[in-house]
């Protein structure tokens, strides 16, 4: 007996002293205070949305606010941490759910305890109070392809990579992107919607094998932060950069190499760190007991002049105008 | 005299310091009876999970199961579908209900069976049964729902298991602390309890004494499988939707809790209270963390470590039994080392 107190005393000792030390500042502040809940943190995009996220905190040192993930790809770790937030009394909650349905449930508890809910990515969602889309989604997945149509000279096989297929946007932009394609009579998509979970290698795995199975095929257009990276990486081994044209969602900086080598034609996107900081923006907004309306400007670059919509629930659809396509001759302007 | 139990021992005291320390660290908060109710109705999910888990690691022979949580999410997809396809929702709030709970059970007991019957009458060791079943239940899951998240709906009766109260304890944990104690029950004072256990100490011995041993695995594993049911239910009622790949890291988290509660992994032994507890802890821990705001990488080096803590203090446990051994009589619950 005295064993296990000893032992589990000690232990009890050293995380509470870790926890202690860990905890000074964070719960300190007064304010109100706007966490940012993203899908998955440590990964290249959602540390730039960070990027805006701290900065948005610079510019208003009276408000506590972070950003904070579930270290896996997981919609029920996601849940988690959003019921633990709104337990532990969040005034604002910027979310950028894994999957908006699996949420619905705690966002409305959330709504209903008198937090502020904001969604970003998640054009669906019944229960926020406002979801802020960068752009068009359908804009923009027609755009991608037609860049890759340009670069297929409008035939051949092409396929398409989305981040999961409960993953709305992604969906949203390959349906666009096919319904651009049926201008061409000469592509032929084959087995679309391949999920790569944002996971880069296991992207690079899958590409690999749809190369086997098709050796003729010509074109991806792929959709989460990662898959540009792993779809690359197998056409740049293959010794096919060049000869199949690969357009996706995709951040400048971890792309560069394969732009220049010519495996990726063309990465689309919109830079997180905005949206993460006209999330922010709206949610203090709504704190502040503001209204958000057509045309208004949430102070952030993109963001200048917004369209407001009616969303899918009683929120409001906010879309800015943050679309960028750049390639090999491009992307210099805009490295991050 | 029943031996103290160290592992329950350790279980309690950590309990009740991260609740102490929960309490310091957040001003109170922490403490408050949302965030009670919060973490409470978090619980059953993991916890029923982890509760089957140690039923498939009591029956011996490398046993575990894997399929829990894909076994969940079919449970609670097939059983929605088929509900809705004979009840509208709003029509038929409460025959949609029954419908759906006892569709859950169902499916559930159907593909705890199925493991049960590959591992005692083909022999298939657990791992491989179960991993195969999960990848296999996964696949039908998509193919029912399209790989869409499938919407239950929000009947009343549905809605207030997952999200109602009763004397301001949620009714998804009181169901949990139901079904945990009819099993500890059962796994204590009924035959089938004991020739559980014994099995899984000694398989060879218990087959000469003539324990039909099928049956026993056989059962084991279907209650496995009615328990992911029962998560199942859980799952769709909190969250109004499932899907096919909610909760992917329960797999792990669930064994997770059943080594902590001192299950042992050859089996022959372990506690449903022990499992009931550790769950609750991984809970306390895991809303501690996010309540301090640190990062999600950090929760998993702190489940780790305290795995690693409790591995190393079943150690000295089975270190005090083997003085036993010289001592006085033995626990037949340890009958190994």
């Amino acid at each position: 007996m005295n064993q296990y107190l000893k032992t589990s005393g000690l232990f009890v000792a050293a995380v509470v002293s870790a926890l202690g030390m860990a905890s000074q500042g964070a719960i300190a502040q007064d304010g109100k205070s706007i966490t940012t809940v993203v899908k998955i943190s440590g990964i290249p995009w959602f540390d730039r949305m960070e990027t805006g996220v701290k900065k948005f905190a610079e510019s208003n040192p009276e408000m506590n606010i972070v950003q904070v993930g579930p270290a896996t790809a997981d919609s029920a770790q996601q849940l988690q941490i959003i019921n633990d937030l709104v337990a532990k009394g969040t005034d604002a909650l910027a979310v950028v759910p894994m999957d908006p349905a699996i949420l619905e449930g705690i966002l409305k508890r959330a709504m209903d305890r008198g937090t502020i809910v904001v969604t970003h990515e998640a054009d669906n969602q019944k229960n926020t109070m406002v979801d802020v889309e960068a752009f068009d989604n359908s804009a923009y997945g027609a755009a991608m392809n037609v860049r890759l149509a340009e670069c297929m000279g409008g035939e051949g096989k092409w396929t398409t990579f989305v981040g999961s297929l409960g993953s709305r946007t992604h969906m949203q932009w390959v349906g666009a992107g096919e319904e651009n394609a049926k201008q061409h009579s000469g592509m032929v998509l084959v087995d679309p919607n391949n999920e790569s979970f944002d996971d880069a290698n296991g992207t690079y795995e899958k590409a690999k094998e749809i190369l086997r199975k098709h050796p003729d095929i010509k074109g991806f257009q792929t959709s989460a932060g990662n898959d540009v990276l792993g779809v690359g990486r197998a056409i740049e081994e293959a010794g096919l950069a060049g000869k199949i044209c690969l357009v996706g969602t995709g951040l400048p900086n971890p792309s560069a190499a394969y732009l220049d080598s010519g495996a990726i034609t063309a990465i689309g996107f919109w830079d997180p760190q905005k949206a993460g900081m006209a999330m922010n923006s709206v949610a203090k907004t709504l704190l502040a007991g503001g209204e958000i309306v057509d045309g208004m400007d949430l102070g952030v670059e993109g963001y200048e002049s917004v369209s407001v919509k009616q969303g899918p629930g009683d929120g409001l659809l906010v879309f800015g105008n943050g679309m960028v396509l750049a390639d090999k001759d491009t992307y210099k302007d805009y490295l991050f | 005299m029943r031996k103290l139990d160290g592992n329950l021992v350790l279980l309690v005291t950590l309990f009740a310091v991260l609740l102490v320390a929960g309490g310091l660290l957040s001003g109170g908060t922490y403490l408050s009876l949302f965030n009670l109710q919060s973490m409470a109705s978090q619980v059953p999910e993991i916890g029923l999970l982890a509760i089957g888990v140690m039923l498939a690691m009591c029956a011996g022979d490398g046993g575990i199961d894997l399929s829990g949580i894909a076994m969940a999410n079919l449970a609670g997809v097939a059983s929605g579908l088929f509900a809705m396809s004979i009840f509208p929702v709003d029509e038929a709030p409460v025959l949609f209900t029954v419908t759906f709970v006892i569709g859950c059970a169902v499916v559930g007991l159907i593909g705890g069976t199925l493991n049960g019957l590959i591992i005692s009458r083909l022999g298939i060791t657990p791992i491989l049964c179960t991993l195969g079943t999960q990848m296999f239940f996964t696949g039908v899951t998509v193919v029912l729902s399209g790989g869409r998240a499938v919407r239950i709906g929000t009947p009343e009766p549905l809605y207030e298991i997952g999200n109602g109260y009763v004397l301001g304890i949620p009714i998804s944990f009181l169901m949990f602390i139901g079904v945990a104690t009819l099993l500890g029950l059962v796994l204590r004072h009924t035959p089938y309890g004991v020739k559980l256990m014994m099995t899984g100490s000694n398989q060879k011995a218990a087959e000469f004494s003539g324990f039909a041993r099928a049956r026993i695995v056989t059962t084991t594993y279907a209650l496995s499988g009615l328990l992911a049911g029962l998560a199942g239910l859980i799952i769709a009622a909190r969250n109004v939707n499932v899907k096919w790949d909610y909760g992917t890291t329960y797999l792990l988290i669930a064994i997770l809790v059943a080594v902590m509660a001192g299950v042992k992994p050859e089996g022959g032994y372990g506690r449903v209270i022990n499992v009931v507890l550790a769950a609750i802890i991984l809970q306390l821990l895991s809303s501690l963390l996010n309540f301090v705001g640190l990062s999600n990488f950090v929760r998993d080096l702190a489940w780790g470590a305290l795995l690693l803590c409790f591995l190393f203090v079943n150690r000295f446990a089975l270190v005090e039994h083997f003085d036993a051994l010289f001592s006085s009589k033995r626990d037949p619950h340890a009958s190994k080392n």
